[in-house]
């Protein structure tokens, strides 16, 4: 048996909790203590557009300006390099939370920004995998995956919003539905289970009711015993795990607030109340509308704005639940857009992008790595981390490095899942 | 002929009394079963060295099987010896006077030797001398193959294995193909003798040795009996029971009559329903239904002017204008599933959905289209989809189709890339990703050059494959679009396929092309036996192993490999008609696995086997199937509550469990969940309570001849009486057997178990009532209204409402369903 089915064998008979995969702290329980989210900006957003921004000058090969927005109206927040609003779009109010300004004067002293990171792709599956697994070609889990695997035991261990959700098995993924939903599964047995008043009404008596979940059990037991085809065997070992995990979603309700947003504020919701009511131990949340081919101003603006009113949201719900010591937030996208228009005054894929990351263990106000005016990678000495051209050109697999290190990822599984990369303090 | 060769044996033995080996030999040899096998090379697979034919002069030819006994003297025991096949050439020879066994060409893995092995006693040889053979063909492989296709021929990185495949059936079609494509991107680098002798490598080094162990691991397979078959293929394909007319068939017919029932059901509407979810997990086009965006589809119609023909401006909407959007919507979004639906129900070769050049329209997209060609029994039919063909538009099948282009964009940095790496993995079952293991990083590729995918090694390996397919898309724009460019990028490679350049370009036709080369690879085949594969199991054929994994699952890809290059040669000779693929496929021992006989296999046999969770639309037409409705709330408001799309509990995503239930929407979901986590056990343990609580009320308001679930018993048949015990008994028997697929004895454990349950529940509830209970069925479970008419059931002074249940007999069996239908083997299938 290789070592990544035994690690998958653990994951089946619930012993790959015990594995020694720490988030910061060393943590051999059952329960984490370190959290994690992922935000992933489908489509490939743009960093020019949000922390690395260019101005409207002329390209020198007359392809135009990276930006509709003059260098002037580029703002620095504390070491932070923030854009300005194309000239064609009414910004958001100040108020919003999703207002460049706003959100960065209120979050940069806890956002560390990785700038000028070569995804090495235009496309958006690959760009995707690679961004949250760290390697390009199909089989590496997402790294809210691995976070979420020493407590695959634990029934939403991993709470996925789509995007890149791969987890090779190591952890069963939890895909979210609306509140309402939540509640008829906290409440399995009740006919009414979205009224209070008359949830206490069944189907059946909690007596024949335990008497039916114990019957189911057994005759699992029963039928694994008895199995000669692995698969089968397998699955039913599988089941009968699962169905041993105490899922408390009762609990959880009790976390999410009276109304539920939609969108990414409503992941970001259900992911912080999974947190407080010790459910989940990652989440990835996911937002579109930035994979902008035409009136990229318009709908890259729109869609960035969303993004940070969700990421305002998320921070706001951590705080609320006193989390923010605990959750380390990874902000990036499939990868960036072309420094310059397409004829519908669109932009295309581009394979340089940026990451953020905020909360537990991330100190901010901080920018690593660079592009320089046409919106190419510049090249970064491994130890200063300081632009450099002899340097090397940081990609996500770089990224992932440093984030296993930061996280703590268990040896085992970074042995199953190498990455053969410089080490880079991109997040110490 | 065994009586003829103990008679010959005997002659010989006058004159060789003392030559052991033989006198060996010749006893073994009196079982006298000819080996079967068409390999002549001797094998050496430890610790059992096999020599397919051996001649001795006057006594035939032998099949001689040696066992390593020593690895430290390197002495093996005479094992076996049985008449040769017919054939085979000789493979070793023995001098009578040396007593010496020369074995020129010796196989061990994908090395060569010649082997000289010395007598030494009654049954025992030794090695004395191994010198490495360089075959014809064996450099040329590593240098020119081997990269690819690995140095064992089992697939390297871009996991295309030589064993088996699907051009090896002869030396002249492999060196022909290897002649006239190989190695792919630079043809002329291998042609002739060098071509010739390569094939007759690969036939030799990985063609000949796996028949019998093959064979032996397909043995271990117990297959469902043919009834259970023809149970979950009906289940599968076409959602439904078996017919008593296709059990008939099974029953008198055997595997010849599940063939006939299975060629019923290829038919049926129902299984295109199926065939449209197979695909589209593939291709994700369904991406552009309603369900993701009101106009999703005609959205990007951008080019059609009627696009939005059912849009007469806001005021003067009327009140078909939302059943006419959407069903526009959606029909235009489903014309590329729609093209393989028709390939398929019309008995038209698959190699068609690429190189049809025609596209789908029903009445509602034809209108979008501003077609008018196409005639229609009924044009507000959504159902009813014909060929059409837009005028000055060279269609390419589900390549030129306006969904699979935009669910796969291209850009000037991208340059149909993106396409091109899905044709490949797709349709031709090649991951580009794969080749040559790992992409270089970044910093450790040297791209200052104008165009480094043409010339730096490291960027030439995979887009001299990718760039020429890409660049064949170059009059598909971004939008999907057919506007052929007035130029085209001369920094990659230009259209091509194979090592083959396209022609150079008239009226926009390289998609075309590209398309007629596509099929012509047997990759092709190879990428539909795939899809069907993985659609029908739920999981993808095993992939060739590497390099260093474990025997076991070199010999579990190599069996399963085997029988699939089986199928896919009857598909093929079948005119590429899918519904053989499938019928293939469901016969085969790994559809049918239902257990093994042999656990020295189970490591072989790791993932062996169809059953696979249910995904939510399996299992809501399962339910459908079984119990004659849907999973969508109570029977009371069944008749007012029939919209499907925000009612039906498994399709849902919005208020209820499709997406929780790990069902994809083709766009920010993709993949499909494959192991239960801890929300979907108890969507499972919420539609077995819900169910069973509509279901047996209901069964039991129907005449039991009529009814699915209670034949047996009443709602007044307790377990005071024998007769009682023996017909509750007899309906656990019927239960089982409907609701799971099991065929148990009435004295089978199982059925005592749930005897077991439902006395349990029964006698608590019988005890609680008038305390903790009460004689009512809980309110949900009640049944007042008729399900198909929603009147009420309590009309004309004939009261067949039920509402009570006084002797707790209903909610017993409600407690005996909903254990039966969170069983493993409900939401497995």
């Amino acid at each position: 048996m290789d070592r990544r089915k035994f690690l998958k064998a653990l994951s089946a008979f619930g012993l790959a909790g015990t594995l020694p995969m720490t988030l910061g702290t060393t943590v051999w329980g059952a329960t984490a203590q370190r959290l994690f989210v992922t935000v992933n900006a489908s489509g490939g957003w743009d960093p020019t557009a949000l922390i690395d921004p260019k101005g409207n000058s002329q390209r020198a090969d007359g392809l135009g300006p990276v930006n509709k927005y003059p260098a002037s109206a580029i703002k620095s927040v504390g070491r932070l390099q923030v854009a300005g609003y194309p000239d064609s779009k009414e910004p958001p109010a100040k108020s919003s939370a999703g207002h460049l300004e706003t959100f960065f004067n209120k979050h940069y002293q806890r956002l560390r920004v990785v700038n000028g990171i070569d995804t090495q792709t235009n496309g958006h599956e690959t760009g995707t995998r690679f961004v949250w697994s760290g390697r390009l070609e199909e089989g590496y889990p997402s790294v809210a995956a691995l976070a979420a695997a020493p407590y695959a035991s634990q029934p939403m261990a991993f709470i996925s919003n789509g995007g890149y959700d791969f987890t090779d098995g190591l952890v069963a993924p939890v895909r979210t539905a609306s509140a309402a939903t939540f509640t008829s599964l906290a409440y399995p047995n009740s006919q009414y289970a979205d009224n209070a008043a008359l949830r206490a009404q069944t189907y059946f008596s909690n007596k024949a009711y335990s008497t039916v979940e114990a019957a189911r059990q057994l005759r699992l037991a029963r039928l694994g015993s008895g199995e000669t085809l692995p698969q089968r065997a397998a699955q039913m070992a599988q089941l009968e795990k699962v169905r041993r995990g105490d899922v408390q979603l009762d609990g959880l309700l009790a976390y999410l607030p009276a109304q539920v947003s939609t969108g990414l504020k409503g992941q970001a919701e259900l992911a912080v109340a999974a947190f407080a009511s010790g459910q989940a131990v990652s989440a990835n949340l996911n937002l579109g509308g930035f994979d902008t081919h035409g009136t990229h101003d318009d709908d890259q603006t729109d869609a960035l704005t969303l993004l940070l009113e969700g990421i305002d949201h998320l921070w706001e719900q951590l705080v609320l639940r006193g989390l923010q010591d605990r959750v380390t937030v990874l902000i990036g996208s499939d990868f960036g857009r072309t420094p310059f228009y397409n004829t519908g005054n669109g932009k295309d894929h581009w394979n340089i992008t940026s990451i953020m990351a905020m909360g537990a263990g991330i100190t901010g106000n901080r920018v690593i790595g660079a592009t320089d005016a046409n919106f190419e990678a510049l090249k970064l000495n491994p130890g200063t981390l300081e632009p450099h051209s002899s340097g090397i050109v940081v990609t996500p697999k770089h990224v992932h490095r440093a984030l296993r290190d930061f996280l703590g990822v268990s040896s085992e599984l970074d042995k199953l899942y190498p990455l053969n990369v410089e080490r880079l303090a991109l997040f110490a | 002929m065994s009586q003829h060769l103990r008679r010959r044996q005997t002659g010989w033995l006058d004159k060789c009394l003392l030559l052991g080996l033989l006198l060996s030999m010749l006893i073994l040899a009196l079982p006298a079963n000819a080996a079967t096998g068409t390999d002549s090379t001797p094998n050496f697979a430890h610790p059992a060295l096999t020599i397919p034919r051996i001649d001795v002069q006057g006594y035939g030819s032998l099949n001689l099987s040696l066992v390593l006994e020593s690895e430290a003297s390197m002495t093996f025991r005479i094992a076996s010896a049985t008449p040769a096949a017919a054939g085979l050439t000789p493979g070793a020879t023995y001098n009578l006077k040396t007593q010496e066994l020369t074995i020129p060409t010796l196989r061990v893995g994908s090395q060569f030797y010649s082997a000289q092995l010395r007598f030494i006693s009654a049954d025992r040889l030794q090695l004395v001398s191994t010198t490495a053979v360089v075959l014809p063909g064996q450099t040329a492989y590593q240098q020119l193959c081997a990269s690819c296709h690995g140095a064992d021929g089992l697939g390297g990185s871009v996991r295309v294995s030589l064993k088996n495949c699907s051009n090896c059936s002869a030396l002249d079609v492999l060196g022909t193909r290897i002649n006239n494509t190989m190695p792919l991107g630079n043809p002329s680098a291998c042609v002739g003798t060098c071509a010739s002798e390569i094939a007759s490598y690969i036939l030799t080094a990985f063609n000949g040795s796996s028949g019998p162990q093959a064979a032996q691991a397909l043995a271990a397979i117990e297959p469902l009996s043919l009834d259970a078959t023809l149970r979950n293929a009906a289940l599968h394909l076409v959602s439904r029971v078996p017919s008593s007319a296709e059990i008939a068939l099974v029953t008198q017919k055997g595997e010849v009559g599940l063939r006939q029932a299975l060629d019923g059901m290829l038919e049926e509407d129902a299984f295109y329903t199926r065939l449209g979810e197979i695909f589209n997990d593939m291709l994700l086009t369904n991406r552009y239904l309603a369900s993701n965006g009101a106009e999703t589809a005609t959205g990007l119609m951008l080019r059609f002017p009627t696009a939005r023909w059912y849009d007469p401006g806001v005021s003067l909407r009327g009140s078909d204008y939302a059943f006419n959007r959407s069903t526009t919507n959606d029909s235009v979004a489903l014309e590329p599933l729609e093209l393989i639906e028709y390939v398929v129900r019309n008995n038209r070769p698959m190699s068609e959905i690429l190189t049809a050049n025609y596209f789908m329209v029903n009445g509602f997209s034809a209108k979008s289209y501003g077609i008018t060609s196409v005639t229609f029994n009924n044009e507000r039919d959504p159902n009813e989809f014909r060929p059409a063909v837009l005028p000055g538009i060279p269609h390419a099948g589900v390549l030129s189709s306006l969904m699979f282009l935009n669910r796969y964009p291209t850009s000037a940095t991208n340059r149909n890339r993106a396409r091109s790496r899905l044709v490949y993995d797709v349709f031709l079952d090649v991951d580009i990703l794969a080749l040559d293991g790992v992409r270089p990083d970044g910093s450790a590729v040297d791209i200052s050059s104008k165009a480094p995918t043409m010339e730096n090694p490291d960027c030439v390996k995979c887009h001299s494959l990718l760039d020429p397919v890409a660049s064949s898309f170059q009059d598909w724009n971004l939008r999907g679009t057919f506007a052929p460019p007035r130029t085209w990028y001369t920094d990659m490679f230009q259209a091509g396929f194979g090592g083959v350049a396209a022609p150079a370009r008239s009226k926009g036709d390289s998609l075309q092309w590209l398309a007629k080369q596509i099929v012509a690879d047997p990759r092709f085949d190879d990428g539909i036996v795939r899809v069907v594969y993985r659609g029908l199991t739920g999981h993808d054929p095993l992939r060739a192993p590497a390099a260093n994994s474990p025997q076991a699952e070199t010999e579990a890809y190599l069996a399963e490999s085997a029988l699939l290059d089986q199928i896919t040669a009857k598909y093929v000779g079948a005119n590429r008609n899918l519904k053989t693929l499938i019928k293939e496929i469901l016969v085969s021992p790994y559809w049918r696995a239902d257990g093994l006989n042999n656990a020295a296999f189970a490591a072989v046999h790791e993932q062996t086997g169809a059953a696979r969770l249910l995904t939510p639309e399996l299992l809501h037409r399962k339910i459908e199937a079984l119990f004659g409705f849907q999973w969508r709330g109570p029977l009371d408001q069944y008749f007012s509550n029939r919209n499907l799309a925000s009612s039906a509990r498994l399709l849902d995503a919005r208020q209820y469990y499709h997406q929780i239930y790990g069902g994809i929407d083709s766009f920010t979901i993709t993949e499909r969940l494959s192991d239960p986590n801890g929300l979907m056990v108890i969507v499972q343990e919420r539609m077995a309570n819900e169910m069973a609580c509509y279901a047996v009320p209901n069964d039991f308001l129907s005449a039991r001849t009529a009814r699915r679930l209670f034949p047996h018993v009443e709602t007044s048949t307790v377990l005071t009486s024998a007769q009682g015990q023996a017909a509750v008994r007899q309906n656990i028997q019927h239960l089982h057997r409907y609701l799971l697929g099991e065929e148990l004895a009435l004295t089978d454990a199982e059925i005592e178990h749930t005897y077991a349950l439902f006395s349990t529940v029964l006698q608590q509830g019988q005890s609680a009532l008038g305390t903790s209970e009460t004689t009512s069925l809980p309110t949900r479970c009640m049944r007042n209204n008729d399900i198909s008419t929603g009147a009420s059931l309590n009309t004309g002074g004939v009261d067949r409402r039920l509402r009570n249940d006084n002797n707790y007999v209903v909610r017993a069996w409600m407690a005996v369903v909903a254990y039966l239908l969170a069983d493993y083997r409900f939401i497995y299938g």
